[in-house]
This record gives C-alpha cells, structure tokens and sequence, in this order.
C-alpha cells in the first residue's frame, strides 16, 4: 500500500463511522427540517407542495385573522428567560466556586461531587420536585401570599417565576464546574497585588480576580444560556401555558396542533439564534484571548 | 482588610446557602415519599407504602431494565465510534479539521427539542420510504449514539493532545500491521480515557428525557419516560416521589462507587470528567 | 440504501440484547386510566399473547403520534367521534373486516351506523361520555351554572382554573355556548368572538394553563385549581377510589350546553398486528368484558348486552345524564379542508397569544 492509500484509509477507518453516523443521524435531519420549513400546511398539518414561505410570515405573527405578537413574545420570553438564568447562575457560581476553590484540597472533590450529583439526577426528577414545593398552599407559596408578593388563592407554581427557578437550578451546575476550574488555577499573586493597590473589597475583585477568571466565565454562559434558551422540560413541567417558552411552541406546533412547516420554521429560527449567540460568544472569547472558551 | 473579610464572608453564606439550594429539591421528594397521608403539604409520620404500592404496580422494573439496555448497548457504540472518531480527528489534522470539529460540536449546541423532534420526522420518513427503523430502542439507541460521539471524542482527544507525538509516530511505524498497533498501543494508553468516555456517554444516555422522548415508540418505555408519563398524568403523587426518590437514591449509589474507586486508585478524589 | 438497512440493525444488534419475546404483542394506545386491568389480563391469557398499553391525553397528542408513524406501531387506538373522519382522510386508520367481529352485534342501536362514521367501516365505539365543568364548592359558593365560573371573572375573581388543551374544540365549544352559540358551533363569526373571550381569560392572572381532562380532575382534587373542565367518568371513578378527595368537586352540565362524546376503538392503517388488533375488539364487545370495562372506567357502556352485568353507579347522574341535561348536550363538530384551517389558525392565535 502507497502512503498515500494508507492514509486515506487510515482515515476512513476512523472518522468514517463518526462523520457517517452524524450526517446521516443529525445533519440530514436537520436539512429536512429546513426543507420543510418552505413546504405549504395542508388542512391536517402535513406538509405539502407546493414550496412558500408562509411558514415564516406566520412566526412573524400573521396569519388571516391579522397580525399578533404572540410568536415574538414567545421568542422575546425565551431570550429574557434564558438571560435571567445566566445572570443568576452567574452570581450564585461565583461564591460558590470560590468556597471550592479555597478549601482544603481533600475537601475540594466531595465539595464538586455535591454539586454535580444533584445533576445526575434527571431532569424531569428536577422539575417535578419543584412543582411539589411551589405548588398552591405549600409554605413558600404562603409566604409569597403573606408579603403580597402573590395574590390570594395563587401558587408560585404554575408561573414564569417557577420556570426560572427550574432553568436556573438545572443549569447552575454547568455554571459552577468551568467557572471553578478558573478559580483554582487563579494566580494569587495578581490578587495581592491588585489589593496592595484598591483598599476597597469589590475593586479587588474587579481589577485582581475577574479578569482571570473570564475564560470559566464564557464557558458557563455558552453552556447555561444555550439550553436555557432551548428549554422543553422545565417551562413544560413548571410553567403553564402563560409562560410558554419556544421550545414548547415548537413542539405544541409540531404535536398537538399540528403544522409541521410552521414547527419547523420555528425550528430554524431556534437555531439560528443559537448559532448567532454562539458566534457572537466566539468573538467575544478571541477578543478576550481567552484561550479555554475558545472552543473551536 | 477588615472589609475584604466581610465580603469574603458574605460570599461564603451565599456559597452554602446555594448548596443548600441544589438539594433541597431532592430532600423534599424523598421525605414526602415517606409521608403516609397522600395530599399533605406538611410531613406527618412515616410510611413504606408508597414503595409497595409502586412495587405491586410493575412496569417501573422493566422501565429500569431497558433504561439500562439502551445506555449499555448506545454507550459501547457511542465509545467506539467517538474513540475512533478522536484518533482520526487528531491525527489528520489538516485543511478539513474546522468542518470536523463542526461535526463535534454539532451536536453539544442543537437544543434538545430540535433534535428530537428533526430525528422523529426523518425516521419517521425513512420508515416510509424504506421500512426502517420503528420507532423504539433502536431510533432511541441511533440517537443516544450520536449525542455521545462526540463527548467520548472530546474525552479521548485530550487525552491524545496529552500524549507525546513522538512516541505515536513511533508506535505507527513499530508495528506492522494497524491492528497490532491498536491493541498494542492505543488500547492500553487509551484505556483511561475511554472508561472515562463510556461512563459519560451511559450517563448521557441516562439522563437524556427529551430526545428519547421524541424518538421512543411503544415499546420502549425507559424509566425517564415511565416518570414523565406518571408525572404527566397524576402530577405529584406520593408514588410519584417514590419512584423519583429511587432514582435518587441509585445515582447517590452511583456516584458514592465512582468516588469510591477513584479515591482508591487515584490516592485523591478529584474528578476530571465533566 | 438496502446495505445501510441491514448493516445499521446488524451493528445495533450485536451491541443490544433485544429482549425477543416469542409471544405476539398486542400495542394499545389509549387515553390515561381507561382500561380494566384485569379485561387486559383475561386477553393476556386468552389468546397468549402480551399486551403493551401506552397512554395519550389528548386527542391531539394521539393524532400526533399517528402522524409521526404511530400508524404503524400500535394496533388499536381510542379516539373521540369528532376525530375519525379526520383519521380516515389522511390514511391513519385502516378498515375494519365486520366478519372478524361477530360480537359487533351486541352494540346498542344507536351507536351502531354513527354520524361520524357511516356503516361502522372504520371504528366501533368503546365507551361514551361527556366533558363538563368541575369545581370545587368550597371556593364557590353557589356560583352560576354556567361556563362564567370560567370565563367571568365576576364570579371567580381569584381563584386558580384551568380550560381544556388538545385540539382546542372542547374549549372553544365552551367559550361558544357561554356566548350563546352553542358546544356544536361551527361558524367563523363565532369562533372569533369565541376566541377573543379566550385570549382574555388567559389574561387574567388566576389562569393556570391549559390542561387535559384526566390531569384537570387530579389538579381539582389537589386545590392547584378550583375550576376546570373534567370528563363525567374519571370523576365517578376518581369518587369510587378516593371519596375523601373528591367530596367537594362538582360537576355540572352548564346552562349554555356541554360536550357529549363517543371514543372508538380503530386499527391503524399499518397495525403490525392486525388480526390480533381485531380479536382484541371483538373482545371488548363480548358483554361481559364490556360490562368489567364499564364498571371499572365509570363511563357508560354503548353495549346493549353488557346491560345486566353493570353497577348500580352506572345509572347515576353523572354517568347518564337526566332529560334536561340531554337537551344541553352536543357533539363538537367534524372538520375538514377550509374549516379546519380556519378553525386551526384560530386556536393558533389564542394558544400563542
């Protein structure tokens, strides 16, 4: 065998059944969804001929009844949801990275072992143990009742509110994880310096710790934000119908309506924000040099 | 100083106040799991009724075996083919390598919904066109597969971009044949990374709902979807916590012998996978 | 192609111990707490074969999982009258073979040669009910019988409710026959006035979401909600086995008019087991199946000569409807080509807004 044959089969060999398996599996599933998308809706939510783009000015919100905002509150609901989710992860990992990072070094692994396995409990468990402590009557929905932070008879589930407690329980995990791998390989030196300079607590921080740890950082908000933002279980099992993310739209259209063209209209849109957030993140991350979020 | 320590203590009540918060949740379902009267929102006593009840009821037995089923059988697929997937990627690096890494990631970024859902309708049409696949094990196995492909990938690449290049150059030309060079050498020097591999793609497999909701058929209820259909239908029962405090309780089991192990071969408990 | 359908299966094969049952396997799908167990049994051991039961609580959910290939994964579906013909045109059920079905026979006369399907050609009834208002008479006290302890928020300023999901024809009928229209309307004039009244419950902040039947009932018995719409049945069952938790539900036939419905068994139009799917009906219309069916759902048979073998509770109120309510009670209509697309797009725009 020539070099050449040799490694073109030695590359077949490898990334063969991978690149294989993932075209066929996943990207030509996804090229029909895009198909789809510019295919017209018969009666019973099929897809039909001829080609349109009908699907697309219904996301937009119309349809023959007129114009409704409907669809781009969803999305507008997705985007916010997703962003409360970041930010408070953001501010409940940081202390707790910390708090790992600073103990003991025998202590460090059962400390990450506890916020993991939470994790490794499924998500629909998740869920369903939320809807069990806000639902109606129990005593954090008391409480809300009493300080008037909800009106009377109400339960804090089903709400909005319920699903951003789910998104951010589920996804602090994937916060917390690379943002503590940034912290334990924080240069102290920097830290002492930066407090020789600021007499002031938080501008020690500000100027000494976070630059540092931004690498962790951007990781974590990729991997909070983007499933936040595409959530099914937890607005499904937490929020009722008000507070319905798009990936309930998506599937609500695609099932129990149906119209598969509009569903998979919505589908595109989903991804297409995904990959702009992604691509944005990108050249955040290159700006930054910060080598560990760069993930390509 | 005295306000950096201030700061520093604020930081770390929030630090178990939000540990705290991880595991409530989990504490309140297998503490109403035990509580003997069936729509109460205080504990009251204490009872295992709940569990019989769950027991007599069958069907979350064989939920757990196919659960099982289907992470062993994706997870060995999964690991061969992402292994071999990270071999090639990190040995032919050249002009092609973004697109394959696009291949990679691919799949971490498409939410869930997208995928399950696209994966439905396409075998949904390739059974149309070519009767195959039906919908169960097999469409959910097809697709645990290719969502664990590329996290054994990942597993394994950094486990090669650790190795000397010399040394595999080396063992490329060593041995004759490619297949004495496989079980020769990058076996035994793989072997961490892929139980590492494998044990993430059977836990991938494990927690997945969404996917193998979309793609599962008749036949196929794993213990996610046996939960979800209680859930759906019943909403919180007292069987329901029963049943969710199980699985609890397994993965406490599973991560307690993971930790075990490691703290015996490692010397230390850190962890390295994600 | 042809290597790629063998090869696939092969390597999944080799990997995956498929637990290969000799038995045949009869795949049921059906609506959530809707089967006796023990009928389930007695087929079991009948007939040797295994019977895999999955669930739907919808019409909409079963319509959808037909779409997406069910149709040639299960072998006997339930769904409601107003669904068949829509199952019928787009090929998802198949035709019945009456000569496999002798117990056809001890139907009632009047569920045999339906509106919804002519000549019996593609689905036999199994059970009949009606879908109404329940609400828990400890928040209400006294409130109209009508559907404005939903939609009027004079009568439930507070309280959490929730109205039915699905295919939306269950609670725009609703919203029609609180306006006056009636469950049965059919009229774009009055669908739009009817979803307007939607969309402005859903605005109201004791709206809960949208929820299926057999869920609405249990979310009644737990006080998430203190209204919603319930089928007749689930709640004479749900007072047989919990009577603690049901005793302060009440269901009513509002004044303006309520659903009344007829669920069918069908066979799929790719049933892997066709013939078993058959037996499995001629099996539920052998009267005395057909009266343990009964007894144990608390949904009135249409089998005639079930009659003798069921429970008093059968004949109760909310089991048979008294002559009054029967004046009240209507099918939803059968859609199809332009209405349905009107009728979609309407229940589009009040589930997205």
């Amino acid at each position: 065998m020539n070099p050449l044959a040799r490694k073109t089969a030695g590359l077949a060999a490898s990334i063969g059944p991978g690149v294989t398996w993932i075209t066929l599996f996943l990207f030509l599933p996804g090229l029909l969804m895009g198909v789809l998308a510019f295919m017209s809706n018969s009666p019973y939510g099929q897809p039909t001929l001829p080609f349109t783009t009908a699907a697309f000015s219904q996301v937009a919100g119309y349809s023959f009844l007129g114009w409704s905002p409907g669809n781009i509150e969803v999305i507008g609901r997705s985007l916010l949801q997703a962003l409360y989710a970041t930010f408070a992860t953001i501010a409940l990992a940081y202390p707790l990275a910390f708090l790992i990072a600073r103990a003991p070094e025998r202590r460090r692994a059962g400390l990450l072992m506890l916020v993991i396995i939470p994790s490794w409990t499924n998500q629909v468990v998740r869920a369903y143990a939320w809807m069990q402590i806000l639902a109606p009557g129990t005593p954090l929905s008391h409480l809300a009742v009493t300080l008037g932070l909800l009106p009377q008879h109400m339960g804090l589930y089903p709400s909005s509110f319920a699903v951003s407690m789910g998104l951010i329980y589920n996804y602090l995990p994937y916060m917390v994880l690379p943002l503590y791998a940034s912290v334990e390989k924080l240069d102290w030196r920097l830290v002492d310096a930066a407090r020789d300079l600021y007499a002031n607590g938080w501008r020690v921080f500000w100027h000494g710790v976070f630059p540092q740890t931004v690498p962790g950082l951007l990781a974590g908000i990729i991997l909070v934000a983007i499933p936040s933002f595409g959530a099914y279980i937890v607005p499904k099992l937490l929020g009722g119908d008000r507070s319905v993310m798009l990936g309930n739209l998506i599937a609500q259209q695609f099932s129990s309506m149906p119209n598969w063209p509009f569903s998979a209209a919505l589908t595109l849109v989903m991804l297409l924000f995904t990959f702009l957030g992604l691509i944005l993140f990108r050249r955040m991350a290159r700006r930054l040099n910060a080598g560990e979020a760069n993930l390509l | 100083m005295k306000r950096t320590s201030l700061v520093i203590r604020i930081s770390q009540s929030v630090a178990i106040a939000t540990l705290a918060f991880l595991w409530l949740p989990l504490f309140v379902v297998v503490a109403f799991s035990f509580e003997p009267e069936a729509a109460a929102v205080h504990l009251t006593g204490f009872t295992f009724a709940w569990y019989e009840r769950v027991w007599e009821q069958g069907g979350m037995l064989h939920a757990l075996y196919l659960s099982v089923e289907l992470g062993l059988g994706s997870a060995i697929l999964g690991t061969v083919i992402g292994a071999l997937l990270a071999v090639g990627l990190h040995r032919y690096r050249g002009r092609g390598f973004a697109v394959l890494a696009l291949i990679v990631y691919l799949p971490i970024v498409m939410p869930d919904v997208i995928y399950g859902i696209s994966q439905m309708v396409f075998f949904n049409y390739l059974h149309q066109l070519i009767g195959w696949p039906r919908a169960g094990l097999v469409t959910m196995g097809i697709a645990h597969v290719s969502f664990q492909i590329p996290y054994v990938a990942l597993v394994v690449y950094a486990r090669l971009v650790g190795l000397d290049r010399n040394l595999v150059h080396a063992a490329a030309d060593l041995y004759a044949s490619p297949w004495k060079s496989v079980y020769a050498f990058w076996l035994p020097v793989l072997k961490p990374a892929l139980i590492a591999g494998f044990l993430l793609a059977f836990t991938l497999s494990l927690d997945d709902f969404v996917i193998s909701f979309f793609t599962s058929g008749p036949g196929s209820v794993t213990l996610p979807i046996y939960i979800w259909g209680t859930i759906a239908r019943h909403g919180v029962t007292p069987e329901t916590n029963a049943i969710a405090s199980l699985m609890i309780g397994a993965v406490l089991l599973v991560a307690l012998g993971q930790t075990f192990i490691r703290a015996r071969r490692n010397g230390h408990l850190l962890t390295d996978t994600a | 192609m042809k290597t790629l359908k063998y090869l696939i299966p092969l390597a999944l094969a080799a990997v995956l111990p498929v637990t290969a049952s000799a038995q045949e396997t009869l795949n049921l799908f059906n609506w959530t707490d809707y089967m006796n167990p023990k009928v389930i049994k007695q087929f079991e051991k009948k007939y040797h074969v295994k019977v895999v039961q999955t669930y739907y609580s919808s019409n909409a959910e079963l319509l959808a999982k037909l779409m997406a290939g069910g149709d040639s994964q299960y072998d006997v579906v339930v769904p409601s009258s107003y669904l068949i013909q829509r199952l019928v045109e787009t090929h998802l059920i198949r035709k019945l073979n009456k000569a496999e079905l002798p117990n056809f026979k001890n139907l009632a006369p009047q569920f045999q040669n339906t509106s919804y399907d002519p000549h019996d050609t593609y689905a036999i009834p199994y059970q009949w009910g009606t879908t109404g208002l329940a609400y828990d008479t400890r928040k209400f006290k006294n409130p109209p019988q009508t559907w404005g302890i939903l939609f009027d928020k004079k009568v439930n300023p507070s309280y959490p409710f929730a109205m039915m999901g699905g295919s939306g024809q269950d609670i725009i009928g609703a919203a029609c026959a609180y306006q006056g229209h009636g469950m049965g309307c059919d009229k774009l004039a009055d669908w739009k006035s009817a979803a307007k009244l939607l969309i402005e419950t859903k605005q109201r902040h004791n709206f809960v979401g949208f929820v299926d039947g057999t869920p609405a009932l249990h979310q009644l018995e737990k006080g998430i909600i203190a209204a919603g719409l319930v089928y007749n049945g689930d709640l004479a069952q749900a007072m047989e086995n919990s009577p603690e938790a049901t005793k302060y539900i009440k269901y009513i036939i509002p004044k303006g008019g309520a659903e009344i419905w007829v669920d069918n068994m069908a066979i799929p139009s790719h049933a892997p087991h066709p013939k078993l799917a058959h037996e499995f009906i001629n099996f539920i219309l052998d009267a005395k199946i057909g009266a343990e069916l009964s007894n144990w759902n608390v949904y009135a048979s249409p089998n005639a000569a079930a009659k003798p073998y069921l429970d008093k509770v059968l004949n109760s109120r909310l089991v048979q409807p008294t002559a009054a309510e029967w004046k009240r009670l209507q099918f939803v209509p059968v859609l199809k080509g332009e209405k349905l697309t009107q009728f979609k797009a309407i229940w589009s725009a009040v589930r997205e807004h």
